[in-house]
């Protein structure tokens, strides 16, 4: 099932944060949403979600608000939310797939401990198996790396690749990292000023140097793939 | 995961019983002597064997007093611990949306007016009816202002509570010192006490509290989900206007009853969730009903040490909640900074 973005528009007060985007997200595929600060990349995901999900679509936020007051274990079982059992509690399937979204994000040891108590790392990981053990066929992840070391961005992001090619799950994500996204996606979309500048499955530098206003350079790396570098 | 829930019956299991001790106790307890067996006997069915003043003491006063003071408390915990996981905040209370100040503005006017007397009933008086009026207005006006742009905003409602607090205070005030007759009456109102509580009044009190308290027990569990922000919330097909709306107005409804009955008490509703989350119960509905237990334990207890210490005299339930809260409150929180991390 693909998610067909038609015309969405989002302004703040006078500013267009989101200037009329259109784009037909197919399904099966790793889409990352590319673009500089304030571009409207947040907006768009949070536009989505708020026009488009219906139980469809799973979300990570950017960053957690607040005081959540629930242990790691309690924050990964709100993903398994069924707002139509007004009573029942988790059922062994549930259970299963809450187990299996926090083993694959290795925070075992962390089960016990108050959300609010994590590193922003952590919380970031403990956000990621909230998502995986959602049923939902669509994904979007806003920036899930932004506080992982690179252990733990390697992990995420082989898992959303693995989640895609065996279980033909579709995701949208919002990175900063150019050569995450040349690595990870099969789309990469260019945003600027709450404008679609251009999709492609193959960057360039002078992609890059038109949205973010700063020279590239670009060397192939040893396993033969591009790598960029800002001068 | 199972054990957890066991152990979450175990503790409830023990909140229940404390609270059917703590009520039964504070029924013998008071200006006159009644015995325990007295009260059993009462509770049990068998009147008959009750001798005539006994039986006087207990249905008219000692039992509307305890129970009103149990269900008061309870609720009152409930309503703190929906305020503080609504607004994400731990220093969020009953008191926030400026429900219980419109309430007492409400009592006030009534209290200069001189309707103080019953006007349904032996014991529904002016004040009590011009209390809940008070209190829906305030909520009118609050969340009329919250939904100005078309959604709620935890944090706008919660600024729009405290501005309206503020007026609905100044107003207090101007009253008070405009009709120096009434100050009293009203500042003993704004204290809090269940010396005037009748079994009409807890027949009200009941009752809402049986619907209101129903309606956050089920819906409780989006408490949670909401925490995650709005986009999340959608995307788990929760829907955050609708849900804040609905809890957000059985909170008001059942603060403006507790308002009307036994005037403004304090520390309960911001104290009790805490307490009840140092036993390391998290989850919104657990913490919820939880919440309705460990208040009743905490008010009736408060009530017993009102009406006891100065016996036959009586100290404003308040002061008590206040005074026995505060110190129990700084001990969790030191206790549990060192044990938390």
């Amino acid at each position: 099932m693909s998610i067909d973005v038609k015309n969405l528009t989002v302004s703040y007060g006078s500013k267009k944060a989101l200037d009329d985007f259109s784009f037909d997200f197919t399904e099966g595929k790793v889409y990352v949403v590319l673009g500089p600060n304030g571009c409207g990349k947040s907006t768009l995901v949070k536009a989505i979600v708020d026009k488009y999900a219906k139980g469809n679509i799973a979300y990570v936020a950017q960053e957690t608000l607040g005081i959540i007051n629930l242990t790691v274990r309690e924050y990964v079982e709100l993903g398994r939310y069924n707002p139509k059992k007004f009573f029942g509690g988790l059922n062994s399937v549930d259970v299963k797939k809450v187990e299996d979204a926090i083993s694959i994000m290795q925070i075992n040891e962390l089960e016990d401990r108050l959300f609010d108590t994590l590193s922003g790392g952590e919380k970031q990981r403990a956000m990621a198996a909230r998502c995986f053990c959602q049923d939902a066929p669509w994904i979007i992840l806003d920036e899930p790396s932004s506080s992982l070391d690179v252990k733990h961005t390697r992990l995420i992001l082989n898992i959303v690749r693995d989640l895609c090619d065996k279980e033909n799950k579709s995701f949208i994500i919002v990175l900063h990292d150019i050569n995450d996204a040349v690595k990870y996606a099969d789309k990469i979309l260019l945003m600027k000023d709450g404008k679609l500048i251009k999709e492609t499955d193959c960057l360039t530098t002078e992609d890059l140097t038109s949205i973010f206003d700063t020279q590239f350079k670009c060397i192939n790396s040893d396993e033969g793939s591009a790598y960029f570098y800002a001068l | 995961m199972r054990q957890h829930n066991l152990h979450f019956y175990l503790k409830l299991l023990v909140a229940v019983i404390a609270a059917f001790a703590a009520v039964a106790v504070s029924c013998c307890l008071g200006s006159s002597n009644v015995t325990l067996k007295e009260v059993l006997l009462y509770l049990s069915g068998n009147k008959d064997e009750l001798s005539k003043s006994a039986l006087i003491i207990i249905e008219k006063i000692r039992i509307p007093r305890a129970f009103t003071a149990a269900v008061i408390g309870g609720s009152l915990a409930v309503i703190g611990s929906v305020m503080q996981g609504l607004f994400k905040n731990p220093m969020a209370d009953p008191s926030v949306l400026g429900v219980s100040s419109g309430s007492a503005l409400g009592a006030s006017i009534s209290i200069m007016l001189g309707l103080s007397g019953p006007i349904i009933g032996g014991s529904i008086t002016g004040n009590y009816i011009a209390a809940i009026i008070g209190a829906l207005v305030t909520w009118i006006i609050v969340f009329g202002i919250a939904r100005i742009g078309g959604e709620f905003d935890p944090s706008s409602t919660l600024l729009a509570g405290i501005a309206i607090s503020s007026v609905t205070s100044g107003l207090i005030t101007l009253i008070m010192t405009h009709q120096k007759d009434s100050m009293e009456k009203i500042y003993m109102w704004m204290l809090g006490s269940f010396t005037f509580s009748t079994s009409d009044k807890l027949s009200v009190l009941i009752v809402s509290a049986i619907i209101f308290n129903s309606i956050i027990f089920i819906f409780a569990p989006r408490i949670d989900i909401l925490k995650l922000g709005k986009e999340t919330a959608t995307s788990l097909g929760v829907n955050m206007n609708v849900s804040l709306g609905i809890l957000m107005t059985a909170a008001s409804f059942m603060l403006a009853i507790c308002v009307a009955n036994s005037g403004i008490i304090g520390f309960v509703g911001l104290v009790i969730p805490h307490v009840v989350s140092f036993f390391r119960i998290n989850k919104a509905r657990q913490k919820a009903i939880m919440c309705f237990f460990v208040g009743a334990v905490f008010m009736t207890v408060c009530d017993i040490a009102a009406k006891s210490i100065l016996n036959p005299g009586e100290i404003a339930v308040g002061a008590i909640t206040d005074i026995i809260g505060g110190p129990y409150f700084l001990y969790l929180l030191l206790k549990n900074r060192r044990v938390r991390r």
